[in-house]
């Protein structure tokens, strides 16, 4: 038997529920046949793959350096982590969770500082002022320097900072940091304000492939199947099933409904007994059902999808295009 | 091992030696720093952009070190601790230097020469020059294209208009760093204004007030709101600037005239004699002459010294805007290039009379040097 697939997901907290609830939904069901200490497992029902359990900056390294085929991390790690990342990974889908945003936060108090423009401004005058250059806290190190890079700030240093950041500026030990924020309340409790236009990346969790691991056969083949199964229920998600059956159901109203709802039709138009199945986004299902109703249908059904599979696989697609 | 980092083992070829030597016997004592060097001051002197191209490593005490990306750190860094330290003294050295390259080796070697504490300074720069000259003769390509420049010039042209002080800074800054001028230029004349919308009123009323009075506010209003120093700006820097805004917002709309005259200041280029010339007409027409005076003094008189070193003044090509992007460059600044090839200099250096004192000398030391990039001579084939 050829070497499995290794799948990589966090090992603790929120992030690997949110993973494992996420590969659970896709029928994916990620187990520890030696039991929860363990840090690998398996999927149930699905031969051929190795699930790692390690933590997400791990994650990373190991999809960069090609040792895991798959992963679960943030896209802000993989940003930070790796040099010319897009060379070495394939960002496949974002999962819906772990939303963080890089940003530039200053003290509140700066309130001559508004812009990034300001900041470049501010640092040039306090080398000037202070004969010293000024400071930025992050554990974005790479983030923080091609982003200032670009902005054309230069006269400033970055401290790097493990843990708490946000206190680095009442701490004195910087004057403004580089952070990950998801409601900005963390920032405000200490004193400090986002800079307008100092937001370097919009980040979530994303499912990654790693270019440099060994993908023969099987394990393409492998994660084809896991893939197609991501796709399929990340279509069912993002639509209801409305069956409606009328007389007067043509080809004319169909067309009509998919204009105004975006609807799909994924068995095609309505039968000869004029029974219609509609794929519909959910914030507009009762829109449809109404309009079904005023063109006369009698009743009309809504379900929850479970998965919907089609002979295209564009996740897949994605992973191959970047192999 | 990654494969993108190229290590190569071989030393200086004999003309690398042939050359310190000659620089010695001119009068520079030979010296050979520290591979390994503390990397705070070449992060705070070159800035965090150095960073990914250096090698660094962290002691088991918490300090960070690097492999030296260039020697006249480690050389000026010497100098500053040794008993000669203020006094003119002169040095060269030839050794390897490391940086990330991605198409090249990492290790490469370098030689060159650091002059410090020289009151001479026209002086000191020919020389520079002429033994900068001597290096690519050595490889055989005794008529590289000499390119000149002097950053002096701008900053001293910056400094006599008449411009709020936190315009000078941004036009020197873009100057130092090859983009935006002329963004910043466009802005000046449009009226550039960056003051918040929301503060606008704010700060047009303060605009016309006593400055004394309207610092004495914001600062009173800020104190009330419970602040003090915050990450390092006092609070007074912070009404400082709050109120510089006021001014750029309300006031400063540069006069056509002095974008034009930026411009075409910046357009001068040619031999050394003809940008003279062009300069003394400009500064003339500006009504700046005195202001200019001391700069242009010190161009001509080190024309003069270059004409005196043997150097056809019709091969150097002179421009105002070169030597742009070098932070730390305060005067004279020039590369040696191959005519026959495009990019990389082979002899690049100039004048850094504030290096010193960032590496904490208390007194001020004129310093001027340059670097010669071996490998990119020793491509040449034979010595002359």
């Amino acid at each position: 038997m050829s070497a499995p697939l290794v799948l990589a997901v966090p090992a603790k907290g929120r992030l690997q529920e949110n993973a494992e609830a996420f590969f659970a939904r896709a029928g994916l069901a990620l187990i520890k046949p030696r039991g929860a200490r363990d840090y690998r497992g398996a999927i149930a029902g699905l031969e051929g793959v190795e699930v790692a359990y390690l933590s997400a900056s791990e994650i990373t390294s190991q999809l960069a350096a090609g040792a895991v085929h798959l992963g679960v991390t943030g896209e802000d790690l993989v940003r930070e982590l790796i040099p010319d990342a897009d060379k070495r990974v394939v960002l496949i889908e974002g999962l819906g969770f772990g939303f963080a945003t890089v940003v530039v936060a200053v003290p509140q108090a700066w309130i001559d500082v508004r812009t990034m423009a300001d900041i470049d401004d501010v640092a040039t005058a306090f080398r000037h002022h202070h004969g010293r250059k000024m400071r930025v806290a992050t554990k974005y190190i790479n983030l923080t320097r091609d982003f200032f890079s670009a902005q054309g700030v230069i006269d400033y240093r970055i401290v790097e900072s493990s843990g708490a950041t946000e206190g680095a500026p009442a701490a004195g030990s910087a004057e403004l940091i580089v952070d990950i924020t998801t409601t900005g309340t963390t920032l405000a409790a200490n004193g400090l304000k986002v800079v307008e236009d100092g937001v370097i990346l919009r980040s979530q969790a994303n499912l990654v492939a790693a270019r440099g691991a060994s993908w023969d056969a099987s394990t393409r083949e492998t994660a084809r199947v896991i893939l197609d199964r991501v796709a399929a229920q990340a279509r069912a998600r993002a639509f209801r099933e409305v069956r409606a059956r009328f007389a007067a159901c043509d080809a004319r109203l169909v067309e009509s409904a998919k204009e105004k709802f975006g609807v799909a039709t994924p068995f095609g138009g309505p039968t000869s007994s004029g029974m219609l199945t509609l794929h519909c986004p959910p914030e507009q299902v009762y829109a449809l059902t109404s309009f079904l109703r005023e063109n006369g249908a009698e009743a009309v059904a809504v379900a929850d999808l479970g998965y919907v599979f089609s002979r295209d696989n564009p996740l897949y697609a994605k992973l191959e295009a970047g192999l | 091992m990654d494969a993108s980092v190229t290590t190569q083992a071989k030393g200086p070829d004999a003309r690398a030696e042939a050359l310190v030597a000659s620089y010695e016997r001119a009068g520079y004592a030979r010296v050979t720093p520290a591979i390994l060097q503390p990397a705070e001051p070449f992060l705070d002197l070159s800035g965090e952009d150095i960073r990914k191209r250096m090698y660094l490593t962290t002691a088991p005490g918490g300090g960070e070190f690097c492999l030296r990306p260039d020697l006249t750190i480690p050389v000026s860094r010497d100098y500053l601790a040794s008993p000669l330290a203020g006094k003119p003294a002169g040095f060269c050295y030839l050794g390897p230097v490391f940086r990330h390259r991605s198409d090249q080796t990492a290790e490469f070697l370098q030689a060159g020469i650091e002059s410090f504490g020289r009151p001479d300074k026209a002086a000191a720069d020919a020389e520079m020059l002429s033994l900068g000259l001597e290096a690519t003769a050595g490889y055989g390509l005794s008529v590289p294209d000499i390119r000149t420049g002097d950053v002096a010039l701008f900053a001293t042209l910056v400094a006599g208009l008449e411009l709020p002080p936190a315009w000078k800074r941004r036009l020197i800054k873009d100057f130092n760093r090859k983009t935006n001028l002329a963004q910043d230029l466009d802005r000046l004349v449009l009226g550039g204004n960056n003051a918040r919308p929301e503060y606008q009123g704010v700060l047009a009323a303060l605009a016309g007030s006593d400055p004394k009075g309207a610092h004495a506010l914001v600062t009173d209003l800020l104190s009330i709101a419970g602040i003090n120093a915050v990450g390092g700006r006092s609070v007074a820097e912070i009404a400082e600037r709050f109120l510089e805004q006021s001014a750029l917002g309300a006031s400063a709309k540069l006069p056509r005239e002095v974008r034009g005259l930026i411009e075409r200041f910046l357009a001068i280029q040619g031999d050394p004699d003809e940008a003279a010339a062009e300069l003394r007409a400009l500064a003339t027409e500006a009504n700046m002459t005195s202001v200019l005076a001391p700069a242009l003094d010190l161009f001509e008189s080190r024309t003069g010294f270059l004409a005196a070193r043997g150097i056809d003044l019709k091969r150097v090509r002179f421009s105002t805007g070169f030597g742009r992007g070098f932070d730390y460059y305060t005067g004279f600044v020039f590369e040696l290039t191959d005519p026959a090839r495009t990019g990389d200099p082979l002899v690049a250096g100039g004048r850094y009379d504030g290096l010193l004192a960032r590496l904490g000398s208390t007194q001020a030391t004129p310093a001027v040097g340059f670097a010669v990039w071996i490998e990119r001579l020793a491509a040449y084939g034979g010595a002359s």
